[in-house]
C-alpha cells in the first residue's frame, strides 16, 4: 500500500468565495449597524472589496476563453475599487458639510 | 494555486476580515482608520496572491484612500435618526445574506475548478480598460469627477455659511 506523503496546501475557488461573502456581510453589516453615517461609509469599501474579490476569483479560476477573457475579472474589481474611492469622497464631503466635529 | 500562494491567500484574508470586524466595532476614528488600512492590504495581499498584481496596486492605492479620508481630519461626526430596532434588523439581514452567499458558495459548482495562474498581465489589463471596455472605464471616471466635484461644493458651501 502506498503512503501518501503531505499534501500541498491549495486554496481553491470555493474558499476564495467564502471570503468575498465574508467581506461583503461585514461590510453591509457597518452599514446597518453604526449609528454616525460616515462610519457607515467604511461599509461601502469592504462590500465593494468583497464583489472584486469574487470577480478576480472567478476568473482567475475559470478556463482561459480566447481573447483575453481571463482578465475581465480583474478589470471589474480595479473600476470597483475606483468607484469605491468616489462614493467615499462624496459621503466624506457632503457629511463635511452637515456633520459636526 | 501552489502552497505559497495559498499562504498568502489565507493570511490576507484573515487580515482583511479582522481589519473589517475591527471597523464595525473600534471606538475612535484613528483606530477604524488603520483598520481599514489593514483591510486595504489584505484585499491587495488577496489580489497578488490570485495573481492580480495590477488590481493589487489599485486596490491598496483606492481603500487606503478611503482609510486616509475616514481617518483623516475632515472626519465630520452624521449621526443618522434611525431607530435602534432598524439597525439591529439590518444586522441581522447582513448575517443572513453571509449565510445565503457562504450556501451558494459551498453548494454551487466551484469544487473543481482549476486555478490557472498567470502573470500579472499589467499591459493586456490595460488594453482591456482603455481600448476594448473604454466606455466602463470612462463611466467610473465620469463618476469619480461627478464626485469630486460634489464633494468640492459642499466643502465650498459650507466654508461660506460659517
Amino acid at each position: 500500500m502506498a503512503v501518501k506523503g503531505p499534501q500541498p496546501m491549495t486554496a481553491g475557488l470555493v474558499a476564495v468565495l467564502f471570503v468575498a461573502a465574508g467581506l461583503v456581510s461585514v461590510g453591509a453589516f457597518i452599514a446597518a449597524w453604526r449609528r454616525d453615517l460616515t462610519i457607515a461609509l467604511a461599509g461601502i469599501p469592504l462590500m465593494f472589496a468583497g464583489a472584486g474579490t469574487a470577480f478576480a476569483g472567478v476568473s482567475r479560476f475559470a478556463a482561459a476563453p480566447a481573447g483575453g477573457g481571463q482578465l475581465l475579472g480583474q478589470e471589474v474589481a480595479v473600476l470597483l475599487a475606483v468607484a469605491a474611492l468616489a462614493a467615499v469622497v462624496l459621503g466624506v464631503g457632503l457629511a463635511g458639510r452637515e456633520g459636526r466635529r | 494555486m501552489d502552497s505559497l500562494h495559498a499562504i498568502g491567500f489565507y493570511v490576507s484574508a484573515a487580515v482583511s476580515l479582522a481589519g473589517g470586524l475591527s471597523v464595525a466595532f473600534l471606538p475612535d476614528r484613528l483606530r477604524r482608520g488603520i483598520a481599514l488600512g489593514a483591510v486595504a492590504i489584505g484585499v491587495a495581499g488577496i489580489y497578488l496572491s490570485l495573481s492580480a498584481g495590477f488590481a493589487a496596486l489599485v486596490a491598496l492605492a483606492c481603500y487606503g484612500g478611503c482609510a486616509v479620508l475616514l481617518a483623516g481630519p475632515s472626519y465630520r461626526i452624521f449621526e443618522s435618526v434611525t431607530a435602534t430596532v432598524w439597525r439591529q434588523l439590518g444586522a441581522i439581514a447582513s448575517a443572513v445574506l453571509l449565510v445565503a452567499l457562504a450556501y451558494a458558495a459551498y453548494f454551487g459548482a466551484f469544487h473543481h475548478a482549476n486555478y490557472f495562474g498567470g502573470d500579472f498581465g499589467s499591459a493586456a489589463l490595460g488594453r482591456r480598460l482603455f481600448a476594448h471596455d473604454a466606455l466602463a472605464t470612462e463611466a467610473v471616471a465620469a463618476l469619480v469627477l461627478v464626485a469630486l466635484v460634489g464633494s468640492t461644493i459642499a466643502w465650498r458651501s459650507r466654508d461660506r455659511s460659517r
